[in-house]
């Protein structure tokens, strides 16, 4: 009989980009070291375009140099996958887990994901589903609704994925989302005629969701989000 | 029909010296060489040793589209990353199991990243290497205990 597992949760709303790496990168480190369990950040960015480790910022159709006029900023990373865009109304999951613990692979794993907001898209009655070869992420027809970019070091992932609830969606037509030219990008706002309830209630519907899809026994809700976000190597 | 072919490629696999276990997800360890837990191989000749990342590991990776080598003349050391494969939108860290100075890395990959993915012990190999401390291959796994290691990953979902 397996032990059972833990998830921890942090909600902590919209945070800078850079920021939100060096949290990860500390509880990449903590979990690592088994100080901490498997943890899961939901929160949201401003405006910010980031790129993957292939660098491919021909992806980028305006100057960089227009970037601050509209508002957003730009940063390279280390995860997988092509430019893409984050901002509000769009719900990030950061997952912090040890995959070794569960015998995933990168591809087990990225699929999980994908499940995980197939599942939460289909709770608005709609019907998303996985990408095909070369095309990782979720989809409603030939739209694409949900994002995925990840990076495993020792085991341990970061970064993850980005669902769109109702983002201003005009930012996407300033980059080829990630890297796929003739698809276009939706939202959950534009694809269901539910009435949608307040952010905070749909957050938690979808860290639910991935809860259920990578079977924790428990989550733990962590209540004080200023613990982690006041972080001491805070730049 | 199933049994014939489980027969033909034992038969096969022993010509070859390669030990296959006849599970329904099955990958292939060669007999000759050394591996680390995080599913990298290692081929030892003399003091020179050729690394890649196994069947195994790139079955779960799943296709792989971009390969970040290191430059020639680094150091690498046991347990450290040196380089990454993309594969599903994921970049996963390969760790050198064995320290030393890369002396020649597998440029077809950077044009040929599949090459990882559909010959991983071949033209998949990723760096070569000048070892610094023969003794490390100690820590390694021979091809038997890392079938079962495999094995015993493959059972925890």
């Amino acid at each position: 009989m397996r032990s059972p597992r833990t998830l921890e949760v942090w909600r902590l709303g919209t945070v800078n980009y850079l920021k939100s790496l060096k949290i990860q990168d500390k509880l990449v480190s903590e979990r690592k070291s088994h100080q901490i369990p498997d943890t899961l950040l939901s929160l949201e960015h401003p405006p910010t375009y980031t790129l993957g480790k292939r660098r491919t910022d021909h992806n980028l159709l305006i100057p960089q140099s227009q970037l601050t006029k509209i508002g957003a900023e730009l940063h390279y990373t280390q995860r997988g996958g092509d430019i893409t865009f984050h901002g509000p109304h769009q719900a990030i999951l950061y997952p912090i887990i040890s995959l070794r613990s569960i015998g995933f692979g990168a591809r087990n794993y990225v699929e999980t994901l994908e499940r995980s907001m197939i599942e939460f898209a289909s709770m608005y009655g709609v019907r998303a589903r996985a990408g095909n070869k070369c095309e990782t992420g979720v989809w409603v027809g030939d739209r694409k609704i949900g994002a995925i970019g990840v990076r495993i070091s020792c085991g341990i992932t970061c970064h993850g994925l980005a669902f769109n609830i109702d983002p201003d969606l005009n930012y996407f037509e300033h980059i080829v989302p990630c890297g796929i030219a003739d698809k276009e990008v939706t939202s959950l706002r534009r694809e269901t005629d539910a009435l949608l309830p307040k952010e905070e209630v749909i957050h938690k519907q979808l860290i639910t969701c991935f809860a259920k899809a990578f079977s924790y026994d428990d989550v733990v809700w962590k209540e004080d989000p200023s613990f982690i976000l006041d972080t001491k190597d805070d730049g | 029909m199933a049994l014939t072919l489980m027969l033909a490629s034992s038969r096969i696999a022993s010509h070859l010296r390669i030990s296959l276990s006849h599970r329904a997800f099955s990958s292939v360890v060669l007999k000759d060489l050394k591996y680390a837990d995080s599913h990298e191989w290692v081929k030892i000749e003399g003091n020179k040793a050729t690394v890649g990342i196994t069947d195994h590991a790139q079955e779960h990776l799943g296709d792989v589209v971009y390969v970040e080598l290191p430059d020639v003349g680094r150091s690498v050391s046991q347990g450290e990353s040196f380089g990454a494969v993309e594969s599903v939108k994921a970049t996963s860290d390969i760790n050198s199991p064995i320290s030393g100075k890369v002396l020649q890395v597998n440029k077809d990959l950077s044009e040929s990243p599949a090459l990882v993915t559909s010959s991983p012990y071949e033209e998949g190999w990723i760096i070569k290497v000048e070892l610094s401390d023969a003794g490390e291959v100690k820590k390694l796994m021979d091809s038997d205990k890392y079938s079962k290691f495999c094995e015993e990953e493959d059972a925890k979902h």
